[in-house]
This record gives C-alpha cells, sequence and structure tokens, in this order.
C-alpha cells in the first residue's frame, strides 16, 4: 500500500514535468508564429532572437526534469491488469464506447459517496441520538424503559414533591384532571408561575405566564418576556428529555427553570444590561449548563 | 398590574410643555411604540371642618388605568390611610361636604398621551392646575413584573436610556420602604400625592 502511494507521487510529478515541457514548447512555437512585435523597438532582430533563445534554455530545462523524474519512477515488473476494461479499448462499434465516460461517472460518484458518507459518520457520532432507544442496548431492559409511559402516580408525586422539597423559593403543586396523569403548577417567587403537562413521568408541555395571570395549558401569556420564556422552555423541555432516565430529565428541567427567579433583576452576561435594544426584553434564556442569563439575541 | 414608576421631566429654559411632549413622543416612536389613546390622573383634595380638631386633607383620585375605582387618601399629618372604592364614592364626599370643604383652585390632574412598547407601558402627563402648565410627568410601567426589587434595575435603564442622560433616576420617595412587597394601584397613585404636592407647593413651573 505504503509503495504505491510513493507511486503515485512519483507519477503525478512525473505527469506535472511533462505539461511543464509541453506548455514551454507550445510558448516557444507561439513566439515564432507571432514573429517580430512593436516593443522589440529599433533592432528587434537581435531583441527577438534573445527571447527565442531564452524561450529554447527553458525548453532545456523542462526536459532536464523531466528526465530526472522518469528516471526515478520504477519500472513496472508486468503489464498492468485492468481486468475487463482492457477489453474496452478494443472494442470499435461507437455506440458501444460512450460506456467509457459512463464508467468514469459512476466511479466520480462513488468516490463522492464514499466522501459524504464519511462525513456524515464523523458528525452524528458526535450526536448521539438520545431521544430513541436504539442507545440503550439490551431487549431486557427496554421491557422496564416503556414504563416510563405509564408509572404508578404515587411514584411520580414521590420525584415532584421530592424536587418541591428541595427549592424553598418554589413552589409545587399537583393536580390530576386528566385521569392519572398529573399536572404540575410551579409557582417561582414573584417571578412567574409554570404548568408542566406529565405523561407518566415525562414532560409533554409547559406553559409559563406571570404572576398574576390565570393558569391554563393552552392560552399564552399576555406579556412578551413570558411568550419568549414558555418559548425557551419548550426547547429546554427537548433538551434535557431522556426516556431512559426520566427522573433526571424532570430534576434537571426544574432546577433550570428554577435559574428563572432573578428573570428581571439579572442583567445579560453577554452585553450586561437588562433589556435587549432591539426586542426590549430582559435577557429570557438560560444556558443550559452554566444557569447565566442571556438575552436571546446574545446567546450565540 | 406591572410596577410604575413616576419620573419628573424638567422642561428647558425657553421651551413650552408641548414642545417636550413632542419630543418625548419622538423618542418613543423611534423605539418601536405605538400609540394607545389617551390618559388621566385627577387629584382632587378636601380638607376637614376646624371644629373636628386637627385639620385633616382627604386627596380623592381618579385613574383612566383603573376607571371604575375612586381612590382616597386621608392625610392626618402624621400618617397616610387609603381606601379604594368604586365611583359612587364621589357622591359620598359630595354629601360630607359640611364636614370635609373642597379646595377648588388646587385640583391638579396630569393627562396626555399612553403609549405601549412590548412589555412597557409609557405615558406622557402635562400637568395643569387650575389650567396653568405646571410641568411633565413621565409614568412608565413595566407589566409582567410585580415587585419592584426585582424590576427597578430594569426601569432605570429604560427610563435612562429614553429620558437621556440629563435626568437623574431615583427610585420613587414611595417604593424605597417596599422595594420587596408586590405593587399595587395603589402605590401608583401614591406616586401621584408625592408629585403632585410638590406642584402645589411651587408657584409656577417646576423644574427640578
Amino acid at each position: 500500500m505504503n509503495n504505491t502511494t510513493i507511486n503515485v507521487d512519483q507519477l503525478n510529478s512525473a505527469l506535472n514535468s511533462l505539461r511543464v515541457l509541453r506548455s514551454s514548447v507550445s510558448h516557444v512555437f507561439e513566439t515564432l508564429s507571432n514573429g517580430l512585435r512593436a516593443d522589440h523597438g529599433e533592432d528587434g532582430k537581435d531583441k527577438f532572437l534573445l527571447e527565442l533563445q531564452e524561450l529554447l534554455n527553458n525548453v532545456n530545462i523542462n526536459l532536464r526534469d523531466l528526465e530526472q523524474t522518469v528516471n526515478g519512477l520504477p519500472i513496472p515488473t508486468a503489464p498492468f491488469n485492468l481486468g475487463t476494461t482492457t477489453y474496452l479499448s478494443q472494442e470499435t462499434t461507437q455506440d458501444r464506447q460512450a460506456l467509457y465516460t459512463q464508467l468514469v461517472n459512476s466511479y466520480k460518484w462513488t468516490d463522492k459517496i464514499h466522501e459524504y458518507s464519511s462525513f456524515a459518520h464523523t458528525l452524528l457520532s458526535q450526536n448521539s441520538l438520545k431521544r430513541s432507544y436504539i442507545n440503550s442496548g439490551s431487549t431486557k431492559r427496554r421491557g422496564k424503559l416503556q414504563s416510563n409511559h405509564n408509572v404508578a402516580p404515587l411514584l411520580v408525586d414521590n420525584v415532584i414533591n421530592n424536587i418541591d422539597r428541595s427549592y424553598s423559593d418554589m413552589k409545587i403543586t399537583i393536580s390530576r384532571p386528566f385521569a392519572s396523569n398529573a399536572v404540575v403548577q410551579i409557582n417561582l417567587g414573584h417571578v412567574l408561575k409554570a404548568i408542566v403537562a406529565f405523561k407518566g413521568l415525562l414532560m409533554e408541555w409547559v406553559m409559563v405566564k406571570g404572576y398574576g395571570e390565570s393558569m391554563d395549558l393552552w392560552a399564552e401569556s399576555r406579556h412578551h418576556v413570558f411568550r419568549k420564556v414558555t418559548e425557551n422552555a419548550h426547547a429546554a423541555m427537548l433538551h434535557f428529555y431522556s426516556p431512559t432516565l426520566p427522573e433526571l430529565a424532570v430534576r434537571s428541567f426544574m432546577t433550570w427553570l428554577h435559574s428563572y427567579v432573578n428573570l428581571f433583576s439579572e442583567p445579560c452576561k453577554r452585553c450586561g444590561a437588562h433589556l435587549h435594544h432591539t426586542s426590549l426584553l430582559p435577557p429570557a434564556w438560560r444556558d443550559f449548563r452554566t444557569l447565566e442569563p442571556f438575552h436571546d439575541e446574545c446567546k450565540q | 398590574m406591572g410596577v410604575t414608576v413616576l419620573q419628573q421631566y424638567p422642561v428647558p429654559e425657553n421651551k413650552t410643555g408641548t414642545y417636550v411632549i413632542e419630543l418625548l413622543t419622538k423618542r418613543i416612536l423611534a423605539l418601536g411604540a405605538s400609540q394607545q389613546g389617551q390618559f388621566l390622573v385627577d387629584c382632587e383634595s378636601y380638607l376637614s371642618h376646624p371644629q373636628m380638631g386637627t385639620t385633616k386633607t382627604v386627596h380623592i383620585f381618579h385613574n383612566s388605568e383603573q376607571p371604575a375605582s375612586v381612590f382616597s387618601i386621608l392625610d392626618t399629618g402624621s400618617k397616610n390611610i387609603h381606601v379604594i372604592a368604586d365611583g359612587l364614592f364621589d357622591l359620598l364626599m359630595m354629601k360630607l361636604s359640611q364636614h370635609y370643604t373642597s379646595k377648588k383652585q388646587t385640583k391638579i390632574e396630569s393627562k396626555g398621551p399612553r403609549f405601549e412598547l412590548g412589555d412597557f407601558c409609557i405615558k406622557l402627563g402635562s400637568v395643569t392646575m387650575n389650567q396653568s402648565f405646571k410641568g411633565i410627568l413621565v409614568e412608565v410601567e413595566y407589566r409582567p413584573c410585580v415587585t419592584p426589587n426585582a424590576v427597578w434595575g430594569l426601569l432605570r435603564e429604560f427610563l435612562q436610556g429614553f429620558l437621556g442622560p440629563s435626568v437623574l433616576v431615583q427610585a420613587p420617595q414611595h417604593l424605597v420602604t417596599r422595594m420587596n412587597e408586590i405593587y399595587t394601584p395603589i402605590d401608583t397613585i401614591y406616586q401621584y400625592l408625592e408629585h403632585f404636592s410638590a406642584y402645589r407647593k411651587i408657584t409656577g413651573m417646576r423644574t427640578a
């Protein structure tokens, strides 16, 4: 393998010097055919001859280069084995000869496919598709996993009450207006209220509203800032979504939501201002890991 | 109901009130606001009869933002007591005219255009007492938030940017002691009372 690559390099340089030689030769003929030019002036003949001599010298140099590189090439031991493609050149019928260009095209095509698929592979290996069960492995675990949509209400209550107890300024109340699935209302200080619909232990819907607004699952807040926070909460819900570890997902989401306690009082970490100059909104985005406040426009 | 800050805007020398209102209107429209009608806050003060002991003042306020309510503040000299009632309270005051007499010449009001800009509500009021122009009061409300403490930095940033560096933006005296409490409409009325009292004490235009 290594041997062939060196061969290819040498071949390349040999072909290159051949091309240079050809171009210098064609340059000579071009100058010759053009003859004397206006810029050669009074004693044009001598100048022209000098120019021609220089060009011929160039041809000489290039020829020497080519000879050197060709000498460096290893002599092929046996005729190249081209397989059945050797017969292509012997084919004389005109319509069959078109095969060759098709062959070249298909070769290019497969080459591209190879290239693209290797790019795709590197990209996909960075983003594990954690929204599906593909990575979770054995079928034995899968049976357990599917029950996350359908867990005992008591278990859900326990998980949520545990989270409730860990924050003094975030009050969480559970209600079950839709059969066994929990709808959780979160009061975060005097800042905001959020309502989260659960399916088993998985979050399905979030709606964020202002302190004084009426709570319901579907109507949006009348304030721009809470509509923006709702949008971001949906993004967070999807970000933290993890069917294999639903409890962790809920807890991470609640931690993230709790960071909104300083929604109005904390300036943006990037631009240092409370209000963004175009949207006139406070920093309504919280980083998933550091929980630092940013404007939507500043978060990149 | 969000947090409201009332700010006096000094009228420059040789300029009229309408000039300042137009200037501020231009600025607020440039920020992208849309005008949403007019507003009016008025205040009438009643003095108790001397035979009732120490003189007490009752200030009666109407605010177009809460059109069905009448706000009254009883100023005993040492402390203020407020009552929020509905429109019939005005008629009750008329019945009490034997005990409380209106000081008609001190009837004062602030009115002008009202703008909405995102979650902000901005009102540019020209203050007039007895048809004479006294000054400009700018009211800015940030509606999503209910505690002054959390939102004061944001409001100051907005006011400073909108009114310019020449205006000193300070937390209203009334709010300083109750920064952590939930803001209610009467807090706005108290701020108007503060400013109106200052206007009444000054003859002519208030500059600072």
